[in-house]
């Protein structure tokens, strides 16, 4: 069974600022089940001058009760890739999960433009697929809670993002 | 900055983090894309890779790389930056 997720959202600071502040993301109040996240490979592509990099995130799990027989050990592990392209002013991140994935795979992609209709603030669209394996009559139970928390969980990252902007734009003002 | 995964790892990813972070702004967005941080980054990589062995993610990392996301990209260079 697969489930659907589709946001469309804004930060009213620019472009360069929102991509800038993805990567200082962490730690943040909003994400305090982050406790880890490491860059495995970065490099800049020498044809087209985009950034790719690949991080490692880990978030020690919150699991409801029902979870906690399927699921031993609750920390989970995400993988993050994503390209910056500074000439079209595109970032585009891809994460999901890398263990407990027969249990749930959440797929999330966000796409960072300028937004159309003011150059002084960033469109942020986010996509998700949540899928589980699961037999015995539980996948749909699982993947209503993955919508539901996945829902929760990108709020909170808004927030936390929503932060960190907030905090470069004030060091900005101090002229830090 | 964040923390590494491997604690051990902390000091110099977060050494790391503040050459990429300056480099980033600084540079890259401003279209000056050369590299300056590969020596900080060979190092935190050295002592990542361990760690990432010692948790056994390594073959979870390498099977979760195989599906490329971004299947129009070139194919990859070494240099980091």
């Amino acid at each position: 069974m697969v489930k659907f997720y589709q946001h469309t959202s804004s930060f009213e600071h620019a472009w360069d600022n929102v991509t800038y502040a993805f990567w200082l993301r962490y730690p943040n109040p909003f994400a305090s089940h982050v406790v880890g996240c490491d860059v495995i490979d970065r490099q800049v592509d020498p044809e087209t001058g985009v950034l790719r990099t690949t991080r490692v995130i880990l978030k020690q799990g919150v699991l409801p009760r029902w979870g906690r027989g399927m699921i031993k050990n609750p920390d989970a592990y995400i993988i993050e890739e994503s390209e910056v392209d500074p000439k079209t002013q595109t970032m585009v991140t891809r994460t999901k999960n890398l263990n407990h994935v027969r249990v749930m795979q959440v797929e999330e992609t966000q796409t960072f433009t300028v937004h159309p209709e003011n150059p002084k603030w960033t469109q942020v669209k986010t996509e998700a697929r949540i899928i589980s394996e699961l037999r015995w009559g539980l996948t749909g139970r699982v993947e209503s809670f993955g919508i539901n928390k996945f829902m929760d969980n990108s709020a909170k990252a808004r927030k936390g993002m929503a932060h960190i902007l907030e905090r470069l734009r004030q060091n900005a003002a101090l002229g830090a | 900055m964040s923390s590494s995964i491997g604690e051990k790892c902390t000091n110099i990813k977060q050494e790391y983090d503040s050459c990429f972070n300056s480099w980033y702004s600084e540079k890259f967005l401003k279209g000056d894309a050369s590299p300056e941080c590969d020596d900080l980054f060979f190092k935190y990589k050295d002592c990542l890779m361990k760690v990432l062995e010692e948790k056994k993610l390594d073959t979870l990392l390498a099977d979760a790389r195989k599906d490329n996301p971004f299947p129009n990209a070139s194919s990859s260079s070494s240099a980091p930056s």
